[in-house]
């Protein structure tokens, strides 16, 4: 299912996301968001993941590339297991964005 | 005075003069002092005894006639919470035990720390049932709803394994949950002897947290673990509607594994949650620094901290 892409979105950061969270998921980005799949079942099939701290740190290790590579640090909320990966996506665009404005 | 005088008065004691306490730098104490299995198994043993009370004494010195509704609330609560550790200390025993296989050729000093605690777990286990029996039993006999069969066999789910090191810190941090809780909840109690209860229960979950946090230490003075991983469930725990929150998170999750016992405080009718969330925080960021030698002082600190240990 595609992700419904908020506006305004600085150019290619929907797919450095993708990217990132895929890489440091150890799965494939059609793994991770052709289904748009749970959080649960991302560490379920993640062969890097044993629980939810993995995930948290996958999600850190993200917004540190973003961080490193856009200049915009992210702040993730706690997000619920059920939650999908296409909601977890809009969430960090809309982070992204939210802080790219308010450090100009 | 004769020879046998003599040696009488002189003779040697298996017991030294001094207090027992736990050995905090357990990793030193293997690697540079040389201490043995046996030795540090002694010092567990002593402290273990030293702290040990009586359940059926503590009991009957509450006067069950006096207890408001909201210290029964909080005794059921509590009931029904102590009843997870024995899982967890079942669980701590057996991953203790796949640790030191783990370690027994590459790093025998840390096999060695995963064996003490291993050990430890039975002082563990068998100080955390005391806890248990106190508070179900009185939970009983002041007519609170029983726990039942099932509700007692589903808390009793084994928890799932994770890294040595989180599991440490995670049972560290639930300690300083329970000791914080059951600190509050003396200001409230009235009956002395509750009262008592209460405050023993406290000091004993403290002196876990300090072993916890000892062989947390230990690991990471071993370089074999990383910091991050204390550091990520510090902020599991003090993160916006993290652990620390229990119950009173908006999204309490489905474990399906196991039962976290924070996950299901009740208020009652009393309405009492004993919270302190700023100690549990203070407290928490003072573990940290134990276990890693890095200082923060307060939930962002925590998060930056942690954000920087896992690099992208």
């Amino acid at each position: 299912m595609a992700c419904t892409i908020p506006p305004m979105t600085t150019p290619g950061v929907d797919s450095y996301i993708r990217q990132k969270f895929a890489e440091h998921a150890g799965l494939s980005e059609e793994q991770l968001f052709a289904d748009d799949v749970t959080l649960a079942a991302v560490i379920s099939r993640s062969p890097k993941m044993t629980n939810s701290i993995d995930l948290m740190e996958a999600f850190a290790k993200t917004a540190n590339a973003l961080r490193k590579d856009y200049g915009v640090r992210v702040r993730l909320p706690a997000l619920p297991l059920d939650t999908p990966t296409s909601t977890v996506l809009k969430t960090f665009l809309e982070e992204f964005e939210r802080q790219k404005e308010a450090t100009g | 005075m004769s020879v046998t005088d003599a040696e009488q008065t002189t003779r040697r004691s298996a017991v030294p003069a001094g207090a027992p306490a736990i050995i905090t730098d357990l990793y030193d104490a293997f690697a540079q002092r040389n201490m043995s299995l046996v030795q540090v198994t002694w010092e567990q043993q002593r402290l273990h005894e030293s702290r040990r009370w009586s359940v059926v004494d503590m009991l009957s010195a509450v006067d069950l006639d006096a207890l408001t509704p909201i210290d029964r609330n909080l005794v059921w609560n509590a009931g029904r919470a102590e009843l997870t550790t024995k899982p967890g200390a079942d669980r701590l025993e057996r991953q203790s035990r796949s640790e030191v296989d783990r370690w027994r050729d590459k790093n025998p000093v840390v096999a060695n720390i995963m064996e003490a605690c291993g050990t430890w777990s039975r002082y563990w286990n068998e100080e955390e049932a005391h806890h248990e029996t106190v508070f179900l039993r009185l939970a009983e006999v002041t007519g609170m709803e029983t726990v039942a069969d099932e509700t007692f066999i589903d808390f009793r789910q084994v928890f799932p394994d994770d890294d040595m090191l989180r599991t440490l810190v995670l049972l560290a941090f639930s300690e300083i949950t329970a000791a914080v809780n059951y600190g509050a909840c003396q200001h409230v109690i009235q009956d002395p002897g509750l009262r008592r209860i209460f405050k023993q229960v406290a000091a004993d979950e403290i002196q876990h947290r300090n072993y916890f946090v000892a062989f947390a230490k230990a690991l990471v003075d071993s370089g074999e673990y990383h910091a991050k991983d204390a550091f990520a469930v510090g902020h599991l725990f003090l993160r916006e509607d993290g652990e620390l929150g229990g119950s009173a998170r908006e999204k309490v999750e489905e474990r399906g594994t196991h039962v976290n016992w924070w996950d299901h405080l009740e208020t009652g009718e009393g309405d009492f949650r004993p919270d302190a969330l700023e100690k549990k925080e203070q407290l928490i960021c003072g573990a940290l620094k134990k276990i890693t030698g890095i200082e923060v002082n307060s939930k962002e600190e925590v998060e930056d901290t942690w954000m920087d240990l896992v690099g992208s």
